[in-house]
């Protein structure tokens, strides 16, 4: 076991790197100029090439992709060229807003989801699964940001049971506070992800229910609710690993779109100010880290895998 | 802000910043608020003290160091946390700093003294050390200001000497009629914190900023809110409400939502939002004049564009008013523009080629310049609604004489890069918009043959020759005669066809009030907070 982790890591490093490489160029290569995003019109010639300079700017793309490298590797992760504060602390300072919000996003889905989703696949075309596909299909297919508006519309501005923005009230800091802000963004992130996984877990039972083992438990007189909890439960488990783990960048990208709408103020919110302004340090350290996230992601996937299944070998 | 591009906008946003003082008290200004402005006093007639306000805003501060500010965010922010030398509204000079200041017969030298008693927020002495220091740090290169190039005239910068602790003197190496317009965005910082930092700019004493205005730096949030309280020992007088806090509000959608739900009360609205903010009889909603320009430019670089009759024919068969209209819906948000300077500026005038609408002499100058058939590429920001039915207009109303009109809508990067390319042929026609401030000299970067912003590429001599000798004619005749001239040269060469003055929209809760008496500014929306009071 311990061998595969490692061989695991061993196989990301060159995966990272090449991450790395294409988010960089592909930064660069993006049309605009981060230096003329603070220019004025009456700022001479020379001091934009000086800033352009002090920045290393005007460096060869291979230079300045060097140089970035030797600082990660370092543990740099460089400054904002924007903001002029170290990247990584304008990172970790918005970690645990979106960590939070999407901890607690993905806890109530799987919570919701998989229930729900267990009872629609055992009865099968019966009404209470045709609504929750219905559901399911509305949840994949409206914008999050409309949704997000929607919910600001009616419960902050219409009813004022929730605030509409924000982490907090301003000067308060109580956990309760932060929960009532937290409320409607996770609602839109929990009825994304449990429309998606309800549709995975869903097809899942069914075709779980039709195995043989369910049938000889069947014919030893069990329950539908006895088979769905002790048999096809940890069967369904399985492929709700997999998607956890693959939908990592999608939970990210979810949150971006969803934190904006919010002005909730984690990696989102800090990630589409960088890419207005071009500031690729912080790109870059938001791309990297979401890069390690997936790939431990991935393995962590892999290795529960295991354990829920000892049949799937993690030591070849 | 959005105009020409993201960027572009932005740093003209700078300059205006930069050069801030655009007047706005008086003409123009109207406030359609629901209840009588400054009625609700306490018994004796006073302003109440205490409360707070909540006002929203696009993004985080970037440094919070009026040395390198230059986004609007930051600029609003600093507003408030420090004090300027002093204003100038409408050409009229306030002094808040300073207690006065006057030049050298020769112009060479000028003098500034500051009132007694200044203190910053940590309580030291606020003196001329201070202002020395903030002006060297300007002009060192190692500390990256932007504002550098501002006290730095033909290669040489500006010397400062302290003459006693309340007194300095700026010795010029040559007579620049600018030089007070580049003082009004100074703020001074403080000598005794920043003092022996190698790295100003990276310093971890700008996330505790001290600073010398009527709020003083309490608490940042990243990514929440910024929170300044008042400073006790404002030497203008305590401000009347005990805290004022800028939160971050992505969302323009959702910011207006939470402006209506009152957890924010005031943000800077899109004129579209104007009705549906107004209907709710909840807001005082300030409309007043942004500084700002909207233009139409002629790019010289293609040969079509090259014939004055040419552009003068397109001229005369729009109709600006028409054009207003289906772009801003209203002329209360915008009125027609006949000059480049806007009329905040010094020496702006009227008396220039107006262009009226003329179909048949748009025909005609087209029939004398031996053009027929023109086809023209008009490009404009894809997100930019008033650009975007601006666009519309003009190719219909083209059409009219004869010409077709294909849009380029462009994504605003891509769109600035395209402008600033000294070479580009993609376009004859483009759209742009800047706020420069009340000093015309500012204006120069887009105009001279040379100017990295000359996005019409119109390139004369004589024209960088009247830009040039207006920059340092020290006798105010003289100098009102050359930008005369300058403005009526770019109406009658018709090289960029000014659209409108544009207005900008702030909303105020109405439960406020004291919001005239802070006096509505371009970009930063008010200018001195410390009057707000809560009713």
């Amino acid at each position: 076991m311990n061998n595969y982790i490692v061989r695991r890591i061993a196989q990301a490093i060159p995966l990272l790197f090449v991450i790395s490489i294409v988010s960089f160029t592909l930064i660069k290569l993006a049309p605009g100029d981060p230096v003329l995003s603070f220019v004025t019109p009456n700022m001479g010639a020379e001091d934009v090439e000086r800033i352009r300079q002090n920045l290393g700017l005007d460096q060869p793309m291979y230079v300045q992709y060097v140089v970035w490298l030797k600082n990660v590797l370092s543990g740099d992760l460089g400054y904002s060229l924007v903001n002029h504060r170290p990247v990584a602390e304008m990172i970790v300072e918005r970690l645990p807003a979106t960590f939070g919000l999407m901890g607690a996003s993905l806890l109530l889905s799987l919570l919701i989801s998989i229930p729900l989703s267990m009872i629609a696949g055992s009865r099968q075309n019966s009404l209470f699964d045709r609504g929750l596909s219905l559901i399911s299909y509305i949840g994949i297919s409206i914008p999050s940001f409309w949704f997000g508006m929607m919910l600001i519309y009616f419960f902050a501005v219409e009813l004022h049971w929730l605030p509409s923005m924000g982490m907090r009230t301003v000067g308060m800091d109580s956990a309760w506070d932060i929960i009532k802000h937290g409320i409607l963004p996770c609602t839109v992130l929990t009825f994304m992800n449990v429309s998606v996984y309800m549709r995975y877990i869903r097809s899942n039972t069914i075709s779980q229910l039709e195995e043989d083992y369910v049938q000889i438990q069947y014919a030893y007189g069990a329950t539908k609710g006895t088979v769905l909890l002790r048999h096809v439960l940890k069967n369904v488990l399985l492929p709700v690993i997999t998607i956890l783990g693959m939908s990592l960048p999608e939970l990210i990208a979810g949150a971006f779109i969803t934190e904006s709408v919010f002005s909730w103020p984690g990696m989102g919110s800090l990630g589409i100010s960088a890419v207005h302004g071009l500031d690729y340090p912080i790109i870059m350290g938001i791309t990297m880290m979401s890069s390690v996230l997936l790939v431990v992601g991935n393995l962590v996937a892999d290795i529960l895998y295991g354990v829920v299944d000892p049949r799937i070998k993690t030591t070849g | 802000m959005k105009s020409k591009k993201m960027w572009l906008s932005l740093m003209l946003v700078l300059v205006v910043a930069i050069m801030s003082a655009c007047g706005s008290s008086g003409d123009g200004r109207s406030s359609s608020s629901n209840t009588a402005e400054n009625t609700a006093t306490t018994d004796d007639g006073q302003p109440k003290d205490g409360g707070s306000i909540i006002i929203a805003v696009q993004d985080d501060p970037k440094v919070m160091n009026p040395i390198y500010a230059g986004d609007r965010v930051t600029l609003t922010i600093d507003q408030s946390l420090y004090a300027p030398l002093f204003n100038v509204n409408d050409g009229k000079k306030t002094y808040v700093l300073a207690e006065s200041d006057s030049f050298s017969d020769d112009h060479l030298t000028y003098t500034l003294k500051l009132k007694d008693g200044l203190k910053w927020h940590d309580g030291q002495p606020l003196t001329a050390d201070d202002i020395v220091f903030t002006m060297d740090s300007i002009l060192d290169e190692k500390q990256h200001s932007s504002s550098r190039s501002q006290y730095v005239f033909d290669g040489k910068p500006v010397k400062v000497t302290k003459v006693d602790d309340l007194t300095v003197e700026f010795k010029l190496p040559e007579v620049s009629a600018a030089f007070e317009g580049a003082l009004v965005s100074f703020s001074p910082v403080p000598k005794h914190i920043f003092e022996g930092e190698a790295d100003i700019e990276k310093s971890d004493k700008n996330n505790n900023p001290i600073g010398s205005g009527p709020f003083k730096f309490k608490e940042y949030r990243p990514g929440e809110y910024v929170t300044l309280e008042r400073f006790d020992d404002y030497f203008a007088g305590k401000a009347h409400l005990d805290s004022v806090t800028y939160r971050v509000a992505k969302d323009p959608n959702a910011a207006n939502l939470a402006l209506q739900n009152g957890e924010i009360q005031m943000r800077m609205v899109d004129t579209q939002d104007y009705n549906k903010l107004n209907d709710t009889g909840k807001f005082n909603m300030l409309t007043y004049p942004e500084g700002r320009l909207q233009y139409m430019v002629f790019n010289l670089n293609v040969p079509s564009m090259q014939k004055k009759e040419v552009r003068q024919a397109i001229a005369y068969a729009l109709d600006k008013n028409e054009l207003i209209t289906a772009s801003y819906s209203s002329a209360d948000f915008a009125e027609p523009a006949p000059s480049i300077l806007t009329p905040d500026t010094l020496y702006q005038t009227d008396d220039v080629e107006k262009y009226d609408y003329n179909v048949e002499k748009a025909k005609q100058l087209l029939a004398d310049a031996g053009v027929s058939n023109l086809k023209l590429r008009l490009a404009y920001t894809n997100t930019n609604k008033p650009q975007t039915s601006q666009a519309l207009y003009i190719q219909q109303k083209l059409k009219d004489v004869g010409i077709e009109v294909e849009l380029l809508p462009m994504d605003g990067t891509a769109y600035g890069n395209r402008t600033l390319d000294m070479n580009n042929t993609d376009f004859e026609l483009s759209f742009g918009g800047y706020i420069m401030g009340y000093e015309p000299d500012a204006y120069k970067s887009l105009f001279l043959s040379d100017a990295a912003y000359n996005y019409s590429h119109y390139k004369n001599a004589d024209f960088d020759k009247l830009w040039n000798e207006a920059a340092v004619q020290i006798d105010e005749t003289k100098r009102g005669d050359l930008y005369k001239q300058i403005q009526q040269t770019v109406a009658n060469e018709m090289t960029v066809y000014p659209i409108a003055y544009t207005k900008a929209v702030v909303a105020v809760d109405n439960t406020y009030g004291g919001v005239e008496d802070a006096n509505p500014k371009p970009v930063v929306m008010l200018e001195d907070l410390s009057k707000i009071y809560k009713k």
